[in-house]
């Protein structure tokens, strides 16, 4: 129930603003629009060029490439992170570039990120990295504890939740950075090769939390150069190659397929 | 509300455990504003303790003739129908000292006491004091004073408003110093205030970018910085206050025997309590705001 995006967003949730309510609804076809986007850092270093695609609400994304190919940059696109140096991105209806700048936390609020650098505090233990995003977003202290306890739960983490980030291995790591980005029961969940430099055991388990929250509906992007996980389960994928997305495919699950370029 | 009082807790408790985690520099950073603010806190004591040695002398200026010794009272007198006559149009108020009561009076002082004592009879003549008005007339008061320097019967004129002109000016001199000395305070308060969080922002780099990630608003990343300059600020006003409080026992420890001395009470005391509320929050106020200033600036990444 707790992983259900549909069930109880009450909460004592601080949803004041219409921008929260409004990304944190189902009703919509679309999650992501890309239209003729592009990213350069500094000259001539083009990350993105005319990139364009659709992502349907409650689908599962995988987003391949090799390394360098501008995955993790178009993640942040539509985490808000950064901006794009042209193009419009639409997320659950909000073009980004038109929100104002203190609209943006209330959108980000519903979307999970994991990014590559786990970005965890280690002045804290694991509970109280998990409980930040409910405190940000002014949850109660019981509901905020009950959350973060059901979501380091979730991932496998409760034995270990008094341990501070430097403690924790790798494959931890990684973990408590997904129990804190579904901790807020997010619309939209993106991550990073969240299964990097993982045994295959531990990166079971967290594609299967991911699996659990695109069943229940949530919009779910997996940025990964794994091919078996991608032929795996499936699913689309949006395959990126120096800054272009230049195919997508649909792999059989019983004959992986290699992405065409 | 329930929730916006949440945040501020959790801010709040945020800055008690960054506050916590330095206490050298957290120590310090109070020690040198407290220090600072003490100084402008004792002058203001000094400044605020001489207004009132100022406000009991008549602000117009008082003129006094000292008649030759052994001169007749009825002489004396005539002297003073005079004076009343000549200067009717700028004159406020005209009194007859006699030697007597002058002498009543001086020994009554205990610093001339023994002075006096020592003496074989009254040496004081009789006096009349002449207060003028103020504006026209009081501009005329060395030109009276020097005319009737001339009179038969007139062994001296003083001219009393000028010392305490002299004392009015100088206070008036200190009361600028001081305002300067205040506002460079402020500025040394802000520059500390602001540095400090300066340093406490880059620190708290890795929180800020993670509070952005999880949907922090500016006002949630901003909020704890912002409580931490208003309470470095404010338990320094508060501190630089007890020091000043206890300079000042040691002070007028100092000072009690010199204005007995000279037959008076004068003490230093600290300015009214609305006048020192105000300071605290006009200090805790330029915490906060250098802080915001501080970490708006510092908090672009």
């Amino acid at each position: 129930m707790f992983f259900c995006p549909k069930a109880d967003r009450s909460g004592g949730a601080n949803t004041g603003t219409f921008l929260y309510d409004a990304a944190l609804s189902y009703h919509r076809p679309t999650m992501i629009e890309f239209r003729h986007v592009f990213k350069s850092y500094g000259r001539g270093l083009n990350a993105l060029s005319d990139v364009n695609f659709d992502v349907a609400a409650g689908e599962l994304l995988f987003i391949a490439g090799p390394s360098g190919a501008g995955k993790s940059t178009l993640l942040k696109l539509i985490a808000g992170l950064i901006e794009p140096s042209r193009g419009k991105i639409k997320v659950n209806g909000h073009e980004l570039s038109r929100l104002p700048a203190r609209a943006r936390p209330y959108l980000r609020r519903a979307v999970g990120v994991i990014l590559q650098d786990v970005h965890l505090l280690n002045d804290r233990s694991a509970f109280d990295n998990v409980v930040l995003p409910l405190i940000v977003t002014g949850h109660d202290t019981a509901t905020a504890h009950a959350r973060a306890r059901a979501a380091i739960d979730k991932v496998g983490l409760s034995s270990k939740s008094k341990l501070r980030p430097v403690e924790l291995s790798g494959g931890d790591q990684q973990r408590l950075a997904i129990a804190r980005a579904i901790v807020n029961r997010p619309a939209l969940l993106i991550a990073d090769e969240p299964t990097a430099n993982l045994d295959d055991a531990s990166a079971q388990r967290i594609i299967d939390v991911f699996l659990d929250f695109h069943h229940v509906g949530v919009t779910t992007l997996i940025a990964t150069h794994d091919r078996d996980l991608i032929t795996r389960h499936g699913k689309r994928v949006l395959y990126v190659d120096h800054g272009r997305v230049s195919s997508h495919v649909l792999p059989s699950k019983k004959q992986p397929q290699e992405p065409q370029p | 509300m329930k929730s916006w009082l949440r945040q501020h807790r959790y801010a709040f408790g945020t800055t008690l455990r960054r506050l916590a985690l330095q206490p050298f520099s957290t120590l310090t950073n109070i020690a040198v504003i407290a220090l600072t603010l003490t100084v402008p806190l004792v002058g203001a004591a000094l400044l605020t303790s001489l207004q009132p040695v100022t406000q009991q002398f008549s602000p117009q200026p008082q003129i006094t003739l000292f008649l030759t010794p052994g001169l007749a009272a009825a002489d004396g007198r005539a002297t003073l129908a005079r004076v009343q006559a000549e200067a009717e149009s700028e004159l406020l108020e005209v009194a007859w000292v006699p030697r007597d009561q002058a002498y009543a009076r001086l020994r009554n002082q205990p610093a001339w006491q023994d002075a006096l004592g020592a003496l074989p009879d009254n040496p004081l003549p009789d006096a009349i004091i002449v207060t003028l008005q103020g504006g026209d007339a009081a501009t005329q008061a060395p030109e009276l004073a020097q005319r009737w320097q001339q009179w038969p019967g007139v062994d001296q004129v003083q001219l009393d408003r000028e010392w305490i002109q002299r004392l009015q000016s100088l206070i008036q001199f200190a009361q600028l110093g001081l305002l300067l000395l205040a506002i460079g305070v402020a500025v040394i308060v802000l520059a500390t205030v602001f540095n400090t969080v300066r340093m406490q922002a880059l620190a708290q780099r890795d929180e800020i970018t993670v509070a952005r990630l999880v949907g922090a608003t500016e006002s949630f990343v901003r909020r704890p910085f912002l409580y931490q300059g208003a309470l470095t600020a404010g338990i320094a006003a508060l501190l630089s206050l007890l020091i000043a409080a206890i300079a000042v026992v040691f002070l007028n420890d100092a000072l009690r025997g010199l204005a007995q001395s000279y037959g008076s009470d004068f003490l230093l005391r600290l300015p009214s309590w609305p006048l020192l509320i105000g300071f605290l929050v006009v200090v805790s106020g330029l915490g906060a705001f250098s802080a915001r200033w501080s970490v708006t600036r510092n908090t672009r990444f």
